[in-house]
């Protein structure tokens, strides 16, 4: 039987959800590097894979897919032995994993990703940081934390909806957030500080999924390392948006 | 369980995917309208169904629930006799259906509605105009169609991912671009006409689900009509008194 092939940019919020949910459930899988800041993802091969040129993407024998939610929607149905709470069978429950599955892509997703490329990562892409579309993005991303933290993690449970353990879209939302590590520490505090029960959530998964989780966010870790020590070379803490991209060849 | 009950705004282009969907699945169900215009989402009664005040949501038994697409999937399981052709049983086919409703998000929907509602809709709903939103949410839309066009078109059955029959993607998408129809008829056409296989796919998608398809966008049409006379009315106020017509 051939190995899934995870096609995947540990940088990426998606890729790391998909990675992380194939170790902890024992899915034997092939994991294929496809670097965003090296433009890998934009060669003819993958291209042939995904026509998007996103990550995440699989490849199941002849059969292509991407977008992470579908493809863990896919992998926790296709495999065997999979544990209930992560994609529950009961259709209630199911729909509301699903419900807040599709409220994350213009909400939660819309404010964070945008947020950290705007004030942080666009120079490691060569791209200028634009203050004006991370002020935009933040104001949807507090919105958006406000909503986790009032609505969706309403309950007894430590995991959205209630539940008492995690499900795919647990591991989707926390994988996002955590790309926040990548600013400034104020930043964050100030963004992250007044949500409480997202805080725990966040350590509830890590937890849940130990010790795949912080192996998986190495790499985010060693790039916050080098965000850092870049900001503390050039001695004011605001970076540069003609930056050159030393920071590229690191990766 | 109770009977299923549909919370939604006919004018709002999910609400009218899950409400044909029910129709021609022969689910029994009672509509519950919400009229966003008149602020009713905003209503303690509605948030208590849906906190984040949103249509379409439903009630089921116990269950609330919102997001349209959740509904649709929910529904496409929980009822029996539904055609598999909407949210087929088969793993990988599925897959690519739930991959394209994903997509959907912060593509076709994210750019639609906001150009729709930039250009034409926002007044209706207490808001400003916004010429430069417009020309995002433009692109935005102008790049998913094309993308619609070339890859979830792409071969020869009529329907994404190549289908030969709709499956809910097909259903929500199409309702998404009908909101187009209340744009003007020149921006109208000059976005849309260059895809002609996107063209088709409206068609085929409108012919497998009527007659519930038509009825369920009455109200759209109508809402189409009042704008063309608003502005055919600004187009003779524009012209000024000495061109007034007899």
């Amino acid at each position: 039987m051939l190995k899934v092939k995870v096609y995947a940019d540990r940088m990426s919020q998606p890729s790391r959800a998909v990675i992380i949910f194939c170790k902890v459930n024992g899915i034997e899988f092939d994991e294929i590097k496809v670097e965003i800041s090296k433009r890998q993802h934009l060669s003819p091969e993958f291209a042939d894979i995904n026509p998007f040129k996103k990550l995440p993407a699989i490849v199941d024998g002849r059969f292509k897919l991407f977008e992470s939610h579908a493809i863990l929607i896919y992998l926790a149905s296709a495999f065997p032995g999979i544990p209930d709470h992560w994609y529950p069978a009961d259709l209630s429950r199911r729909a509301r994993v699903h419900s807040v599955l599709d409220w994350h892509h213009l909400n939660l997703r819309h404010g964070a990703a945008p947020f950290v490329l705007h004030t942080v990562l666009a120079p490691v892409f060569g791209l200028p940081l634009n203050p004006q579309a991370a002020a935009a993005a933040e104001k949807i991303l507090i919105s958006s934390l406000s909503k986790l933290e009032n609505i969706w993690l309403k309950g007894s449970g430590r995991y959205l909806l209630g539940g008492l353990q995690p499900s795919i879209a647990d591991l989707s939302l926390v994988c996002e957030i955590m790309q926040l590590e990548l600013v400034d520490e104020k930043d964050r505090e100030r963004i992250l500080g007044p949500h409480k029960k997202v805080q725990q959530w966040i350590e509830s998964t890590r937890n849940a999924t130990r010790p795949h989780f912080d192996e998986v966010h190495k790499v985010l870790y060693k790039v916050k390392e080098i965000i850092r020590a870049k900001q503390s070379n050039q001695g004011d803490g605001v970076m540069q948006s003609r930056t050159k991209a030393p920071l590229a060849s690191k990766m | 369980m109770g009977k299923l009950k549909v919370y939604a705004d006919r004018m709002s282009q999910p609400s009218r995917a899950v409400l044909i969907f029910c129709r021609i699945s022969g689910i029994d169900f009672e509509e519950i309208k919400v009229d966003i215009s008149k602020g009713q989402h905003l209503s303690p009664d509605f948030t208590e169904v849906n906190p984040l005040q949103k249509v379409p949501a439903i009630v089921h038994g116990s269950l609330k629930l919102f997001e349209s697409h959740a509904i649709l999937v929910y529904l496409a399981s929980a009822f029996t006799g539904i055609a598999d052709h909407w949210y087929p049983t088969e793993l990988s086919r599925r897959a690519k259906i739930n991959s394209v409703m994903d997509w959907h998000h912060s593509n076709l929907r994210n750019g639609a509605v906001n150009y729709v509602i930039n250009t034409t809709l926002a007044p209706a709903l207490g808001r400003q105009l916004n010429p430069k939103a417009a020309t995002e949410a433009e692109n935005v839309l102008l790049s998913s169609l094309k993308t619609l066009e070339d890859i979830w078109l792409n071969g020869d059955g009529g329907f994404l991912c190549n289908g030969i029959q709709p499956s809910l993607a097909d259903l929500s998408m199409v309702c998404e671009l009908m909101q187009l129809e209340v744009l003007d008829e020149r921006d109208r056409s000059r976005i849309l006409s260059p895809y002609k296989k996107v063209l088709q796919w409206i068609e085929n998608t409108r012919t497998a689900t009527n007659p519930h398809f038509e009825e369920v966008h009455n109200i759209l049409y109508r809402a189409k009509k009042k704008f063309e006379q608003q502005r055919a009315r600004t187009a003779e106020t524009r012209t000024g008194p000495s061109n007034k017509p007899g």
